[in-house]
């Protein structure tokens, strides 16, 4: 007997809003040459399963979308849809953590990552997607407004007492919720080192909410609005015209996806803050106390790189959060074989990190051994998110190699106190094992600057 | 001697040549259509409009200004900037292709239109079109060879390198196989009726020559024309609109 296949109910149409109708033609535009497979990070990963390659979650969606409105279903009626066979679609489609690599040596110009964030809704829609737990997102954010159940009042509670931050200024910083509530040691370096620059800027407290990048990323849009002209409103509210971040989750989400929902005039420039560190070094601002003394690497994350590059530009992109490293005294800065817009993911944007574990820790591990292999003795990124990843790949394959922020080694150099006050929240700190505590380097492990390590002009 | 063969008339030819156009311009406006069932703009709701897919194509298109769609249409498009960044075989597989096929395309358009002068005597210029005709030889032959270099570089790329070959679907043989092919005819149909530039008629045989150029025909319009707009082939005319929409892509 024929095994029973399930089709689709009444009512669960594939296709029901979110792809532009250039969109649709990117499925035609496909030519299969498959060089998308030799740069998808999860392929590398899984090379047992091409089903998850661009190339071929392309034409699966084009096969079933065909299936509906092509020339056959025009002229005899749609088949029905098999939802054993959407299910595996959206399984494919979610193994993916929207890097972006695809899109950047797609010969012909397919913006792939809009593609996918523009399919994962339908899926989401028809109830076919997300995947396992990233439907709790939503519930997590409409309900406290950060993906780590925070209390929202606590989203100051990493700044020292004795920190300077206003209440409105014209900079404003926005730490995101991992700094806010699983990695404050960033948030305390960032704050000390605009303190100690004598930048006045201000923080939006409990008037911040995630910045919604997630729910984006996993195509369940309903609440995305209401974060993005909450944010918005409220950083309009006290006047800002430049936007801190140390969080390229938050940047990107945050130039690219806050406008689409925000209907009005934003007067503020989006800055990631190694841009604006890189000026303040250049002005000769920034005076060291510590030198590093290390091979360092950079990784480059997806969102503050490959994905801003159209809107930045190469040098906000690549070369600023380059140039600070380069200004570390000590630092003998190592690039790895893939690196700006062709990097490789750490694996766990896109909602794979919720979603795909092991998919999420096999990039991480392949990401280290590109450290390693240019023989890295410390690898940094600007990313809290790829942070956390890479450290438990790190983690996961037995290497040594130490993680920290660009922020936090800044913060270290600089000589100034990057202890986090006493709050709720230190017991869930993604602290690095291989650095022994909170703290991303101690100061005790490093020389002090003397002249002749600081670069001159 | 004949042109084809089989009892087919000029005018045959003609009517089916006519068919296969309409069968080829109806699947383009199909596909637009099919395009146009998206929605116009982030968030929108679905349009289902042909009018609104050429609108939001050209919204697109020209939204960083005409000076990036004139850049992106010379260097991605028309010199597949993105292609020879990637891997420089396939950008001269797909240059000596697009270019074969393309140019190709259009002399058997010409030919075509000579030959209606020729059969009609329209304006008496039989003579003229027939040296058009003689003219084309030597283009014909460069393109043809063109198309041969590209195609077969195509081909070998899916049989020779694993990785290549391991992912190619029986949809890219079919495909890739029926531009070879249609490729081969063309030339041997070419030789046996003697109309080579650089063979001439040294394989020239009135008899099998009307056979081979009904195949080639036949292949050429059922393939590149009747199903390009219902198959990969489609990319063809999707790639280049993805590039300019895409203002040259990530």
């Amino acid at each position: 007997m024929a095994e029973e296949t399930k089709t689709s109910p009444e009512g669960k149409p594939l296709l029901s809003g979110f792809l532009r109708s250039t969109q649709l033609m990117e499925l035609d535009a496909c030519t299969r040459c498959q060089e998308c497979m030799k740069w998808c990070p999860a392929y590398d990963v899984y090379n047992d399963r091409p089903e998850i390659t661009p190339m071929y979650k392309i034409a699966k969606f084009r096969e079933l979308l065909g299936s509906q409105h092509g020339l056959r279903a025009k002229l005899f009626g749609s088949k029905p849809l098999n939802e054993d066979e959407i299910d595996q679609f959206m399984d494919d489609t979610y193994m993916c953590t929207t890097c972006g690599v695809c899109g950047t040596v797609c010969e012909s110009g397919i913006n792939t990552v809009e593609l996918w964030e523009a399919i994962r809704p339908n899926l989401v829609v028809r109830g076919t997607g997300p995947w396992g737990k990233q439907n709790f997102f939503p519930k997590l954010l409409e309900a406290n407004r950060n993906p780590y159940q925070g209390k929202q009042e606590d989203r100051l509670c990493f700044v020292p007492p004795d920190a300077d931050v206003l209440e409105s200024a014209k900079i404003a910083y926005f730490p995101g919720c991992t700094a806010a509530f699983r990695q404050q040691t960033l948030g305390v370096a960032t704050v000390r080192i605009l303190n100690a620059l004598d930048i006045p800027f201000c923080m939006m407290g409990e008037d911040e909410w995630c910045c919604a990048s997630v729910l984006v990323r996993t195509g369940q849009r309903d609440i995305m609005k209401a974060h993005a002209v909450h944010n918005v409103d409220a950083l309009k509210d006290r006047g800002v015209e430049t936007v801190l971040y140390a969080c390229a989750g938050c940047v990107r989400t945050a130039t690219i996806d806050w406008p689409r929902w925000y209907e009005g005039y934003i007067p503020y420039k989006n800055v990631p803050l190694s841009v604006y560190l890189r000026e303040k070094i250049d002005n000769g601002e920034v005076e060291w106390k510590y030198s590093l003394d290390k091979k360092l690497t950079f990784h480059d994350p997806c969102h503050s790189g490959r994905h801003l590059l159209h809107y930045v530009g190469k040098d906000w992109a690549f070369e600023a959060p380059r140039d600070v490293y380069k200004a570390f005294p000590g630092v003998e800065y190592v690039e790895m074989p893939r690196s700006r817009e062709l990097q490789r993911c750490c694996g766990a944007g896109g909602g794979v990190k919720a979603g795909q574990a092991d998919l999420a820790l096999g990039c991480a591990e392949a990401r280290v051994r590109d450290g390693e292999e240019v023989g890295a003795e410390i690898m940094s990124s600007t990313c809290p998110f790829c942070r956390r990843n890479i450290m438990d790949g790190r983690n996961s394959s037995g290497s040594k190699m130490p993680f920290a922020d660009q922020v936090e080694i800044m913060a270290v150099l600089m000589g100034l106190d990057v202890e986090i006050p006493h709050n709720p929240y230190l017991e869930y700190q993604e602290w690095d094992e291989v650095l022994g505590n909170r703290i991303c380097i101690k100061p005790s492990d490093l020389e002090p600057v003397k002249a002749q390590d600081i670069e001159g002009d | 001697m004949a042109f084809y063969t089989l009892g087919l008339t000029f005018w045959i030819v003609i009517a089916l040549t006519i068919s296969v156009l309409a069968i080829w311009i109806y699947g383009l406006y199909f596909n637009f259509k099919k395009w146009g069932m998206g929605s116009t703009g982030y968030q929108d709701k679905l349009r289902n409009s042909f009018w609104l897919f050429i609108a939001t194509w050209i919204h697109e298109a020209f939204k960083d200004g005409i000076w990036v769609f004139i850049k992106t249409a010379v260097l991605d498009v028309l010199l597949l900037r993105r292609t020879l960044r990637r891997s420089p075989v396939r950008w001269v597989m797909h240059m000596t292709m697009f270019y074969g096929f393309v140019t190709l395309a259009a002399l058997s358009g010409l030919g075509l239109f000579m030959d209606i002068i020729e059969h009609f005597n329209l304006l008496g210029l039989t003579h003229q079109a027939e040296m058009v005709k003689g003219f084309m030889e030597l283009p014909f032959d460069i393109f043809g060879y063109m198309l041969l270099v590209g195609s077969t570089i195509g081909v070998a790329r899916r049989i020779l390198l694993k990785q290549v070959r391991d992912n190619t679907s029986a949809y890219d043989v079919v495909l890739l196989g029926g531009v070879f092919l249609i490729t081969i005819t063309g030339f041997y149909a070419e030789w046996l009726r003697g109309n080579s530039f650089l063979v001439g008629d040294a394989f020239a045989n009135s008899v099998y020559a009307p056979h081979f150029s009904l195949l080639h025909t036949i292949l050429a319009l059922a393939l590149f024309v009747a199903i390009l707009p219902w198959s990969k082939y489609m990319h063809i005319i999707a790639a280049p609109l993805t590039i300019l929409a895409n203002r040259g892509g990530e």
